[in-house]
């Protein structure tokens, strides 16, 4: 074998994207060594700038159509536009996340750059993680992801945090073990060589579709690719595999939990879409009932879990069930060949979500506590007289996320279900929209809390339920404000982002 | 010959896997443990696969079983008496052991068993393959374990160690 002819497969620029985030991420720790201690307040603020200026890179990249598209590392990745949305999709998470944690750690005593090092390095993991065309290679990215997250989510060390990170390693691990289960079974019967279309190779994604084609009735693959969709369905939090998302995402601070429901979810429907549109042969076969009963069923579970929570970190984790499940109704779609350009609706869907619970959760975040535990919806009142942005944001990126015209999320919803239509899903077609109507409550419930005087029926005693709401930086200021047009212009106007977003 | 050796080398391992369970003496257990890897390197050995047999004593008879010595010692685990035996116990063992049958018998009759081995052994058998392709084609995925251990090594950092909140700079 030419070893050489390998190593020359191995094509770096092809990642140079998560390569340079993986050097912002090894800076920081340099530069906490180098800068004097007075000078160390700058590291979190190099981190922003470094991201931006990444994310600004890319976008230029994405719009010369510069970037590399094809295989590269021998076929470990494979490069395409929809590689390149999630790439900028992450960044952007990261971006804001790394600004909210910069509000929150303010309020902590607590290591910080640590906190930046592993936000950026989970980054990187994740946009390799949806490019990844390979299954070890996909293994290594998402346990790089994982423990990047069991650390991150008990990072604030209370009582709760801790208690969350326990819960989220010991399910997490489970789910992990199914994952590689599931692909050793498929590696395994994809190598016998009694079969028609065995490889040595049976852990790269052609050799695999090749193989699963030509045994679409094997027991053990069918078995095999149901373990491997299972470990991924845990990541996205789908039903039945969602217990872990309450408590976790009570228990981590806000800007985890908002990079757990955005940025891991999304990259759990990365390697989702890679699997059902590329890999396994879903066809008639018992894969898709199963998509398509998960799917009604995380919809229905996640809005009706939600309609009596009162403690909003718990709200947005299980309706974010719910828009998992509605994700999972495009994801199904994009299996049909009549409804192909789901997979774009599906990551325009995922964009929308992301300015919407960035925008929510960036309110949360800065209203927190010092204990970060969630507050309560009750704790609300009055906050769009006191403070016109906070209630404007909030009120806008949680009718988004209702799905309330004119606001994006109803754009997002509707192209999903105009691709579910075509697949002809109508019975869960019927579901989503049940769902959709269930969200209203909740979300107004909220909403109603934070902009109407007369929702208060309780006479309260002065100051009980008093929020303290601190001033704002203004470069907070104007983030909260971009996340919160974003949602309104993309309501209205999407023709370059959907151009950009068709993949066919 | 090779015949004898997998005889000696199964029974060993097999019977110290059943003292680990039987032993109440947590430190015996352990002790029986490596006994027990230590049989299952041998295993190894006489299939060839060297590799596999240095990486089973190095990091489970060596790093594993440290590791569980030392939680045992941290907690000091006392023997106590036996859990009670519950019916469930006895269904979950007759399911795995009817599992286990079932798996040998279907391999048994395989078809696949029939297939001749393949002549050559093919990559990954020797060390030096194993490494050389883990610096050509899967170099990428062993630069990305590098950054996954480097940032649990962080996290058990900033998680378990005290933090001085003097010796901070000023905060914003």
């Amino acid at each position: 074998m030419d070893y050489q002819s390998l190593a020359n497969a191995n094509t770096w620029s092809a990642i140079a994207p998560e390569i340079a985030l993986g050097l912002l991420a090894l800076g920081l720790l340099v530069l906490e060594i180098v800068l004097p201690r007075a000078h160390h307040r700058l590291i979190p603020r190099a981190a922003l700038v470094g991201q931006l200026a990444l994310l600004a890179g890319l976008l230029f990249t994405i719009s010369r159509d510069a970037g590399f598209h094809g295989a590269s590392f021998g076929g470990l990745l494979v490069h395409s536009g929809i590689g390149d949305a999630f790439r900028v999709f992450f960044l952007l998470t990261s971006t804001l996340v790394t600004w909210m944690g910069i509000g929150a750690l303010e309020r902590q005593t607590l290591p910080r750059v640590e906190f930046f090092h592993i936000v950026l390095v989970v980054t990187g993991a994740m946009m390799l993680l949806v490019q990844s065309h390979h299954f070890v290679m996909l293994f290594v990215a998402l346990e790089t992801v994982t423990v990047g997250f069991y650390i991150l989510v008990s990072y604030f060390r209370s009582s709760t945090s801790l208690e969350a990170g326990l819960k989220y390693l010991i399910l997490g691990a489970l789910s992990s073990a199914m994952l590689t289960f599931g692909i050793v079974l498929l590696y395994g019967v994809a190598g016998n060589k009694a079969l028609p279309g065995a490889s040595a190779n049976a852990l790269g994604f052609d050799a695999l579709h090749t193989f699963l084609t030509l045994n679409a009735g094997n027991t053990v693959a069918i078995i095999g690719m149901i373990l491997v969709l299972c470990g991924v369905a845990f990541k996205v939090g789908a039903v039945p595999f969602q217990i872990w998302i309450p408590d976790v995402y009570q228990g981590a601070s806000t800007p985890i939990t908002a990079f757990l429901a955005v940025g891991s979810k999304a990259a759990g429907f990365g390697v989702l879409l890679n699997l059902v549109t590329q890999v396994f042969p879903v066809g008639d076969s018992v894969l898709r009932h199963g998509l398509v009963f998960v799917a009604g069923a995380t919809i229905l579970f996640g809005n009706l879990a939600a309609l009596t929570q009162r403690n909003t970190k718990r709200l947005m984790g299980l309706s974010g069930v719910s828009h998992a499940g509605y994700l999972l109704l495009g994801v199904t779609a994009a299996t049909y060949p009549a409804a192909k350009w789901a997979s774009g609706a599906v990551v325009f869907y995922l964009f929308v979500y992301m300015a919407a619970s960035m925008a929510v959760f960036g309110v949360l975040s800065h209203l927190a506590k010092t204990d970060d535990a969630g507050l309560e919806t009750d704790e609300f009142v009055d906050l769009g007289k006191r403070s016109p942005l906070l209630g404007g944001v909030l009120a806008v990126g949680l009718g988004s996320l209702a799905g309330i015209p004119p606001l994006a999320g109803f754009i997002g919803k509707v192209l999903l279900f105009i691709a579910a239509f075509q697949a002809g899903l109508y019975g869960l077609l019927g579901v989503a929209i049940a769902g959709v109507i269930l969200s209203i409550y909740y979300y107004f419930g909220w909403i109603k809390m934070a902009l109407f005087e007369f929702t208060r029926v309780v006479p309260r005693e002065p100051g009980a339920l008093e929020l303290e709401i601190r001033a704002m930086p203004l470069g907070g200021r104007v983030t909260l404000a971009v996340l919160g047009l974003a949602t309104l212009v993309l309501g209205f106007f999407q023709g370059p982002v959907s151009q950009w977003l068709n993949f066919g | 010959m090779s015949d004898a050796f997998f005889y000696i080398f199964a029974t060993l391992t097999l019977a110290s896997a059943i003292l680990v369970v039987a032993n109440r003496n947590a430190v015996n257990s352990a002790v029986f443990m490596i006994v027990s890897f230590l049989g299952m390197a041998s295993l190894f050995v006489l299939l060839e696969a060297y590799f596999l047999a240095v990486i089973q004593v190095l990091v489970y008879a060596g790093a594993v079983i440290v590791l569980f010595l030392f939680i045992i010692m941290l907690l000091d685990v006392k023997g106590g008496d036996r859990q009670k035996f519950r019916p469930v116990t006895a269904i979950a063992t007759l399911a795995a052991a009817a599992l286990l049958f079932t798996g040998v018998g279907v391999l048994y009759q395989a078809p696949s068993l029939a297939v001749a081995p393949p002549a050559d052994p093919g990559v990954g058998a020797s060390l030096k393959d194993f490494g050389a392709l883990l610096f050509t084609r899967y170099l990428l995925p062993m630069q990305v374990t590098g950054f996954l251990l480097l940032i649990a090594m962080i996290g058990v950092i900033v998680l378990s160690k005290r933090f001085d909140a003097s010796k901070q700079g000023p905060t914003a």
